[in-house]
């Protein structure tokens, strides 16, 4: 792990942070599974739209959807979600600072979200230069496809890393 | 209480299968798959829940956003049970007394039946409001208790992990 990376925890762990968020953890009944369910429902929302979007775009989910209205649609649903799964998420981060910041598999997990959130905002930036920009030559719409294949693949491992955290383990220290 | 305390659940537990998934790195692939179809089971029947709210999508007909997303839902269905059946055989005695899995097995035949009555009562009655805004009473509630449902599977399907 990146050092800076592992004095994040560090610098968390023991802080007002943690004990608040400890604190919500420890005290408020059924809280953990409650936040963690609002993460996943965040994740839902990152699938049904940025994933449904990359779908569309590769010619494969909702074709008589236009790739621009969704876009304008749906994107800030995408922004909304991630908003609050940063937050849900904190809680287990700020938590158990230690646990995350030294885990490689966290670290697998940000290195496919900075570009997927990257991606995103490159692609919701440039539809709004002008209307349907993605569709109006093949060549962006060639860069749209490459992009939609690359977010896909990105937002998949976000998630599959997300979970995989709890079992570094089974990877970096096999039994 | 034969059926939930059978020692059957006991044998299913010692397939070789069962012990295989369990004590390999099978157990966390198979949950994680689980994780990203039950996060995109809800997240393609979102749109459609939405639209019969009338909060989104209001400019496509409720019958082509359901033709094209629905089939999705099912997809992603499909591949969440199969993984779910997995994780299931590897602590298949705990699971079935475990209130968190009864909650999500009750809310899942719930949310099952909501989409039936969708489909199989209000569907052929949808051509006099498939494209309108705002959508009839009857709508709100089959989308509000879609949207209801099967939040609560993924709430009660999170919980599982917290009690045993």
């Amino acid at each position: 792990m990146p050092d800076f990376f592992t004095s994040i925890g560090s610098l968390l762990d023991g802080s007002f942070l943690q004990s608040g968020a400890l604190w919500a953890l420890s005290t408020i009944p059924g809280f953990p599974p409650i936040i963690q369910t609002v993460h996943i429902l965040g994740i839902a929302v990152v699938m049904g739209s940025v994933v449904l979007l990359d779908l569309r775009i590769l010619g494969i989910a909702v074709p008589s959807q236009k790739i621009s209205e969704m876009t304008r649609r749906l994107m800030p649903w995408l922004w909304w979600a991630l908003a609050s799964n940063l937050v849900s998420g904190a809680f287990f981060l700020f938590g158990r600072p230690l646990r995350y910041f030294n885990n490689p598999v966290f670290g697998w997990k940000v290195s496919f979200l900075i570009p997927a959130v990257l991606l995103a905002l490159f692609f919701h930036i440039m539809s709004t230069r002008e209307e349907c920009y993605w569709e109006s030559s093949p060549k962006r719409l060639w860069s749209a496809r490459v992009i939609a294949l690359l977010s896909l693949f990105l937002w998949i491992m976000v998630a599959m890393a997300g979970r995989w955290i709890a079992y570094a383990e089974y990877i970096y220290y096999p039994a | 209480m034969g059926f939930l305390n059978s020692p059957k659940w006991i044998d299913v537990e010692n397939w070789p299968i069962s012990w295989e998934i369990g004590g390999t790195s099978w157990f966390p692939f198979l949950e994680s798959i689980h994780v990203i179809a039950a996060a995109f089971v809800v997240g393609s029947i979102l749109m459609v829940d939405l639209r019969l709210l009338g909060f989104a999508a209001v400019k496509y007909p409720i019958s082509t956003l359901s033709k094209e997303l629905v089939p999705w839902t099912w997809g992603a269905f499909v591949i969440a049970t199969i993984t779910g059946l997995g994780m299931f055989i590897t602590r298949a005695a705990s699971h079935v007394v475990n209130p968190a899995f009864q909650w999500k097995i009750v809310l899942l035949a719930l949310a099952g039946a909501n989409m039936a009555y969708f489909h199989f009562r209000v569907y052929k009655k949808l051509a006099q409001w498939d494209d309108k805004n705002p959508t009839p009473l009857q709508l709100k509630i089959i989308g509000s208790l879609s949207l209801l449902l099967w939040s609560g599977v993924m709430l009660a399907g999170r919980w599982i992990g917290h009690i045993i």
